[in-house]
């Protein structure tokens, strides 16, 4: 009698762990969640195997929408390719953060790679910057096909464009039809984004929107085959500029000759600065781990919009090219912090160093692992590398 | 058995701790650097300010620190002594390096003044001096000496010129291939090693301007700015973001890296250049903790 009840029991144990676990977490799973969301032109193999359970955990977990691990892990699980892939070269934001979703639905969708429906307005969703449409709109960014110029997991540019950009242009456009439109140009047409705004402008044929006087004047006020093109050009209208060039750190670097042009387009920008794109995008061509680092810093300053609020972009007397010293960048917004907190300025030198205590003394603005983005743990640490006796 | 698989766990736990506390990983254990002496202004009222580069006068067993922020040179012995504050009559203009030749005079690097200026000692005169190369602005930042020559780092072109005494130039060492140029060079051997900040790379060039190798970092340092070649030969790169310095074999092969951030004795704010003293010693230049230490192994 006991060795039946015990067969019995193990019959049991065995029929129980034998259902299809997915099965059941399918049935589970769709008794609350309407499948009719779960379908589409293409559906992402979990979800087609009926497979909730590959990503997400019935009963709890730590990741949002009871993910099993964060999202960029459960996916590079399977799409192992990638992950190696999109390690390289410059790394689109969503990819670096492992936001994988922002562009692409989990489950199903119309489009292949589950690309969401209208992706455009994932682009647009981020890059808040650009405007629906311009005076005259570049017809790709009208159509909202981002994807003809700019690759949206990783390039080994700035701007994720999916080749050399005169090459880009020419995809589309003919070298012959444009050469006819540029006939006073002084060289081998190149350069096509040193004058022309990709996504759109207010002047006709997507001429930039602010042009440099001597472009203005017409080429021939630089490309005269006498003048130089050389810095020294630039600086005989930017006197103010050389000025700065002369302190302990200045960005003078070189590129074919002229420093300038590192940053400055010589001929239209989009702004008064007649900068070569974005600041934030120029800055990070040279200070790429700089500008990695901040971005994946747990605690960093938020807000920051362009580096020029705190940097000096031509030259400085400050440590890491700062307006001022560290007080002086940060209460140009902090205007009350240092009259109630921890005394700073020039009357509080460092022990060690007999240098200045400052708000970057303790704060890195940059980044760090630690709340307030202090440069170490804030309730001990920090102060006892200063208070030792305490 | 319980008490072996206990001391080996307790093992594991150990070599773990040291690794979570840096200890291991820092390489400070293994790579043998000691702390030896501070160049400083001791009276804080009177401290360095932005000190951007050293030169170590072997004969005399002196150290002169460039003292960008005060616009002076300070001079100290072996053992780091104060010996002397140098203004020149108040005459330098946000100096930023310097060599000493060897009848008295000083060779200056003025940014303030983008010059390369001659301080004669005896006679307390500062003749600064505009450099061009082929009609073009050179815009002084390094300075080394060779001989009877001086090397000069374009900060505008990032390549090195080679001046004689009387400042006419001579040969340029550049590389087309290398970004924005030079950030530091050395002269150790009869060769030109050069850094290039955005390549990550050290190339190495003859003095007639040869250039005989490019040797790759890699992504084993983040902001190089400054280079120099150890006794042994091995390439020591300062790495300013990382606060630390990286070593190199002669092939370029990396080895390991020493020093970190902070403020405290033997730690690194904002470095800025590296100097092997004729004894052995590393110097280190700290802009941000405004002096200069000097290291053993």
């Amino acid at each position: 009698m006991r060795n039946s009840v015990l067969v019995m029991f193990l019959l049991i144990v065995v029929a129980l762990l034998s259902v299809d676990r997915s099965q059941a977490a399918d049935v589970s799973c769709f008794k609350c969640h309407d499948p009719a969301r779960f379908t589409g032109k293409v559906v992402h193999k979990p979800v087609a195997d009926a497979r909730c359970d590959v990503c997400h955990n019935p009963h709890v977990a730590r990741y949002k929408g009871l993910l099993r691990q964060r999202q960029d892990v459960l996916c590079y699980s399977c799409h192992r390719q990638q992950e190696k892939a999109f390690a390289r070269g410059v790394v689109h934001d969503p990819v670096a953060r492992g936001n994988c979703s922002a562009c692409h639905a989990p489950h199903a969708g119309s489009r292949k790679g589950l690309i969401r429906d209208d992706p455009a307005a994932d682009c647009f969703a981020c890059h808040k910057e650009l405007p629906e449409k311009y005076q005259v709109t570049h017809r790709p960014y009208a159509e909202g096909r981002c994807m003809s110029c700019h690759r949206p997991h990783q390039a080994d540019n700035l701007q994720l464009l999916a080749g050399d950009s005169d090459h880009l242009c020419l995809s589309c456009h003919e070298l012959a039809e444009l050469e006819k439109g540029h006939e006073d140009f002084p060289s081998k047409l190149k350069n096509c984004l040193s004058c022309h705004n990709p996504h759109g402008s207010e002047r006709a044929g997507l001429i930039r929107n602010v042009l440099h006087q001597p472009f203005k004047d017409g080429c021939g006020s630089c490309h005269d085959g006498s003048a130089g093109l050389g810095m020294a050009n630039c600086l005989k209208c930017h006197p103010d500029v050389q000025e700065q060039m002369l302190a302990p750190h200045s960005h003078l670097s070189q590129t074919n000759g002229n420093s300038c042009l590192n940053c400055h387009s010589p001929h239209a920008g989009d702004d008064d600065n007649l900068l070569k794109g974005p600041e934030r995008l120029l800055c990070a061509s040279c200070h790429g781990q700089t500008m990695a680092g901040y971005r994946q810093s747990r605690y960093r300053h938020s807000d920051i919009q362009d580096c020029s609020g705190c940097h000096e972009v031509h030259g400085s007397r400050n440590l890491a090219m700062l307006k001022g010293d560290g007080n002086g960048v940060c209460v140009q917004c902090h205007e009350t912090q240092g009259k109630f907190t921890h005394p700073v300025g020039p009357g509080v030198l460092d022990r060690f160093t007999g240098q200045m205590v400052t708000c970057v003394s303790c704060h890195n603005p940059m980044g760090t692992e630690f709340e307030y983005h202090l440069v170490r743990e804030g309730k001990k640490a920090l102060c006892i590398v200063c208070h030792r006796a305490y | 058995m319980v008490k072996l698989l206990n001391r080996g766990a307790f093992i594991v736990s150990l070599i773990i701790a040291m690794l979570s506390t840096g200890c291991l990983a820092e390489g400070k254990t293994v790579s043998g650097w000691a702390w030896q002496r501070v160049l400083k202004q001791d009276r804080f009222q009177d401290a360095m300010q932005m000190p951007t580069a050293m030169f170590v006068d072997a004969e005399k067993g002196h150290y002169y620190v460039v003292d960008s922020g005060r616009n002076r040179l300070l001079s100290f012995n072996r053992q780091g002594e104060l010996l002397n504050i140098f203004n020149a009559g108040r005459a330098l203009q946000t100096p930023f390096d310097m060599v000493k030749t060897g009848v008295g005079g000083i060779w200056v690097v003025e940014k303030g003044k983008n010059s390369l200026s001659y301080i004669d000692l005896k006679a307390r005169t500062v003749t600064p001096a505009t450099l061009y190369f082929k009609g073009t602005l050179v815009y002084p930042d390094r300075i080394e000496s060779a001989g009877s020559m001086l090397y000069v780092l374009d900060k505008a072109t990032g390549s090195i010129i080679s001046y004689d005494s009387d400042l006419v130039a001579k040969t340029r060492f550049s590389c087309s291939d290398c970004g924005t140029g030079f950030v530091d060079f050395k002269i150790h051997g009869k060769r030109i090693w050069a850094l290039d900040q955005q390549g990550k790379a050290v190339y190495r060039f003859r003095l007639d301007g040869t250039r005989e190798a490019v040797i790759q970092l890699g992504d084993t340092v983040n902001f190089p700015v400054s280079l120099d070649i150890g006794p042994s030969g091995y390439i020591y790169v300062l790495d300013r973001h990382a606060r630390d310095v990286a070593v190199y074999d002669k092939g370029g092969v990396f080895k390991y890296r020493f020093l970190g951030k902070g403020i405290s004795r033997g730690q690194l704010y904002y470095p800025v250049e590296i100097r092997f003293d004729p004894w052995g010693g590393l110097c280190v230049v700290d802009e941000g903790n405004a002096r200069v230490e000097i290291f053993t192994r």
